[in-house]
């Protein structure tokens, strides 16, 4: 952790444990894992912009159905392509230290899709259909049956699609949400 | 009007069709509704700012930076009506910036929102004087939280085993990361009690007894054995003086240390383990209990974990979420058929039969276990064989179990439970008999009899649980090599944790009968982390299954605090009433807890204080404490029962107030539609 040390001030260390989960050797720490992924763009500016591929990268986020999603979802100029603080970020939110109603305000965003502050029919077809995986398809009469059944059990106020309240009501009474939204540094 | 309610009560197939609510002006109608400009609690708060209103303001393009400007400002201005985050003090200061961790936003819309609300902060600072008191508590609380981080800090760059556990979790998912994260748990609890335990009691009896060295042959066998010349070492209770220990110098009593750092270690990690089974069963099972099962949408949203880091554990992830899939869906098609009453009475006989079986061979095996111990040994090592019997019992019966359980109808789950329940039923009861076995015995030193018990207990199960199982699964993985057909191994995370707690449990009833145990059940644990780290990267594969592991874990942790609970139980009833005479450090007492009564208390010159004690535990006064427990036991059942009745009905409110304003909102639309 020793050579990442000359890149950070103490007052920007300071800065980044104010407004993220981590510690200040988490912080170095995540930005040796960032600095891996492209060593000479970042060895040059700590800060660089990488592009959404190589941020894919990541050894979690590379085999993960979300990987796009969660990209955008962080990256500061809506496009996937992350800095080092939005890369921070990210794993921050996916931290152990971070409360679940944060985790679940970041999971409400990466599973809609069409970005219209709901998880409606389309989302969850499209969040049933990325967790089965590219080889194995699903029937759409199953689909429709799987989301005929979500909303049936989550959708509180009829309106064919989960608001907000209704998704962190799901997520409040799972106990493996927790354990499953996370990535360690 | 009544043309209206009839649109209401549409069935809700159709109305999900119904396409105005998705429209920009219902949009607009919903985010002007006072519960969403009002912000009661910061998540909604944080909410409002940061999705609605900018839905509503941005509908003509504006560049990025003067709408993130925009939106900081929104944050800004709702944080600014919280009265208790904008005073100019520490305190607030404190409270500031845990909100502006929790803002689910950028890093650059956090330092611009922190920026503009230092400034709102100090232009409306009324800064009086803070007392000399708060001041201290302030500083004390600062204090405090530097050193938390410091501490998260240092645990962080000392964290054992970090990329190991992390590897694994990558390759085989977060369950048995778990069964990982559960050893390195106990062994850092163990490694503490060992470090005490050492410092306190063995290292002074140790020194006392260094002088005179005696020179006995040492064979094999007895060290496995604990017998011979270790009979009379330190590594049993039998050995260790009653008086002063130090020689010269200031007087160190053993019969004071081993009591106090016994009693406290005892009560110490008792406390330490309730507290963390509370915890996870606050999380995982109290707070996630309701009425309401989200089966479906729980296996959507939180299906994924995200651990993973391999292609074949993801492939095997998405299979297993398709195949949970599919499973979901035939079972929620068969319950529409009712099953039959009949079936229903047979498979609840099945059970009870089952388990009734079950108990009954728990039972025999006791009470063989007991006349196995009461026959007069009739081969020269005839202690090593019992021991081995029972070994090999305690390993052998829990695999049965598990198959036995398959014939029963129980869900995957409760069938798990079921055979984690029987299987520490079985270890508990083993040892509780050694226990009564052995305090009954008319030995003259019974302590040194039950702590080579113990002893050969955990250095036995070394043998199986190091060497014999970890062979059985190579041996099983390159069958799988040579036959892809027949099932890969599976990292067996219930058995294995099994194995953790039987030891652990073996700890608790042996530490204070071989203080030495707890720095071999250390060792072990250390040494079991590795091999099973190489069992599971080389040997197993991925589960096929997926193992939602935050409940379980909780199980595990109950087990070993129920554990630790029957060790106590097993050693107040028993060791404190009749303790031996003619060994130990207790020898000069009557009985154990006169090392309190007489030792430091001095009781028999102290009349008023004896009198006093006399009262206090007294079955009239202990009967009434009890009672008044039981009564406040109810009165907070009574609370609990209270408040769940008040969340249903606040559930069935939200449902009317949705209905309501979907009632208003449909109305609204048709007005405005001049229709």
């Amino acid at each position: 952790m020793g050579q990442g040390k000359s890149q950070f001030t103490e007052e920007e260390l300071q800065d980044y444990e104010d407004l993220t989960y981590f510690t200040k050797k988490e912080v170095l720490f995540a930005h040796q894992k960032f600095k891996a992924l492209a060593p000479e763009k970042v060895g040059h500016n700590k800060n660089a912009k990488l592009p959404m591929a190589k941020i894919l990268q990541y050894p979690e986020l590379r085999v993960n159905p979300f990987r796009d999603r969660i990209c955008k979802v962080f990256s500061s100029s809506n496009d996937g392509d992350c800095t080092f603080e939005d890369f921070l970020d990210m794993m921050s939110v996916f931290s152990e230290m971070a409360p679940k109603a944060v985790k679940a305000e970041h999971a409400f965003r990466i599973f809609d899709f069409d970005g219209d502050d709901m998880i409606g029919v389309s989302d969850l077809r499209e969040v049933i259909e990325r967790l089965c995986g590219p080889d194995l398809k699903l029937s759409d009469s199953e689909i429709q049956q799987l989301v005929q059944n979500v909303l049936e059990e989550a959708d509180l106020d009829d309106d064919g699609a989960l608001s907000f309240a209704e998704f962190e009501h799901i997520i409040d009474k799972s106990s493996d949400f927790c354990n499953s939204f996370r990535i360690r540094l | 009007m009544e043309n209206e309610l009839e649109e209401i009560e549409r069935p809700p197939s159709v109305r999900r069709t119904f396409t105005l609510r998705h429209s920009a002006a219902r949009q607009v109608a919903v985010n002007f509704m006072p519960s969403r400009q009002l912000s009661f609690n910061t998540l909604r708060l944080r909410r409002t700012n940061s999705e609605h209103n900018a839905l509503l303001e941005d509908a003509v393009a504006a560049p990025d930076e003067v709408d993130a400007d925009k939106r900081a400002e929104l944050i800004v201005r709702e944080m600014e009506q919280h009265q208790r985050l904008m005073e100019n003090n520490p305190e607030a200061e404190e409270l500031r910036r845990e909100a502006l961790r929790d803002l689910p936003q950028g890093l650059t819309m956090k330092r611009n929102v922190r920026a503009k609300l230092s400034a709102s902060v100090s232009l409306r600072s009324r800064q009086r004087p803070i007392s000399c008191f708060k001041r201290l508590k302030y500083r004390i609380s600062f204090a405090f939280k530097r050193l938390q981080d410091r501490f998260r800090d240092f645990t962080f760059s000392i964290e054992l085993w970090y990329k190991a556990i992390r590897n694994i979790e990558g390759h085989f998912g977060s369950a048995v990361g778990s069964y990982f994260y559960f050893l390195r748990w106990l062994f850092a609890l163990d490694l503490i009690l060992c470090v005490l335990l050492v410092a306190f009691v063995v290292v002074p009896q140790a020194m006392y007894t260094s002088d005179r060295n005696t020179t006995l042959d040492r064979g094999f066998v007895d060290i496995i054995a604990g017998k011979g010349a270790f009979e009379d070492s330190i590594l049993f209770y039998g050995h260790y003086e009653s008086g002063d220990v130090s020689g010269s110098g200031p007087p160190y009593y053993m019969s004071f240390a081993y009591f106090f750092t016994m009693m406290c270690l005892y009560l110490m990690f008792f406390g330490v383990l309730c507290y963390r089974t509370a915890d996870s069963y606050r999380r995982n099972f109290i707070e996630t209990s309701d009425g309401l099962s989200h089966l479906f949408a729980n296996k959507v949203f939180c299906g994924w974990d995200f651990n993973i880091v391999t292609a074949q554990a993801a492939a095997l992830n998405a299979r297993s979420i398709y195949n949970e899939f599919k499973e979901l869906l035939n079972e929620r098609n068969k319950n529409n058929q009712s099953t039959y009453f009949w079936t229903r009475m047979v498979r609840c006989f099945t059970n009870i039969a089952v388990t009734v079986l079950v108990l009954g061979t728990i039972a025999a095996l006791e009470y063989g276990l007991w006349q196995l111990l009461a026959t007069e040994p009739s081969l020269p090592r005839w202690e090593l064989v019992i021991s081995l019997v029972l070994c090999a019992v305690l390993a052998v019966l829990p695999i049965i179990f598990g198959i036995i359980v398959r014939l029963e109808y129980y869900a995957p789950r409760t069938a798990l439970y079921v055979t984690l329940a029987r299987t520490w039923l079985l270890d508990i009861g083993t040892l509780l008999l050694l226990l009564v076995y052995w305090s009954h015995s008319d030995l003259p030193c019974w302590e040194t009899a039950l702590g080579q018990e113990t002893y050969r207990l955990v250095l036995l199960d070394t043998l199986i649980s190091l060497f014999l199982l970890p062979l059985i699964e190579f041996c099983r993985a390159l069958l799988y090599k040579l036959n892809p057909k027949c099932s890969p191994p599976e990292f067996n995370v219930a058995y294995n944790s099994l194995t953790i707690i039987y030891n652990q449990t073996v700890l608790w009833f042996g530490m204070i009968f071989s203080p030495l145990l707890v720095v071999a059940v250390t060792l072990k644990f250390l040494m079991l982390f590795y091999v099973k780290r190489e069992c599971a990267r080389r040997a197993c594969q991925p589960a096929r299954k997926v193992w939602r592991a935050a409940q379980t874990q909780t199980v595990f942790y109950m087990l070993v605090t129920l554990s630790l609970f029957a060790a106590l139980f097993g050693l107040g009833s028993l060791f404190l009433r009749s303790s031996s005479r003619s060994c130990g450090p207790f020898r000069s007492y009557e009985q154990v807890y006169g090392v309190v009564t007489e030792g430091v208390l001095q009781l028999p010159s102290r009349p008023t204080l004896k009198a006093a004690l006399a009262f206090l535990t007294r079955p009239g006064v202990v009967g009434s404490l009890m009672l008044a427990l039981c009564v406040s036991v109810y009165y907070m059942r009574a609370r609990a029962r209270a408040q769940q009745c008040m969340v249903r009905m606040l559930r069935q409110m939200l449902l009317l107030q949705a209905k309501d304003k979907d009632f208003l909102l449909a109305a609204i639309a048709k007005v405005s539609n001049g229709g």
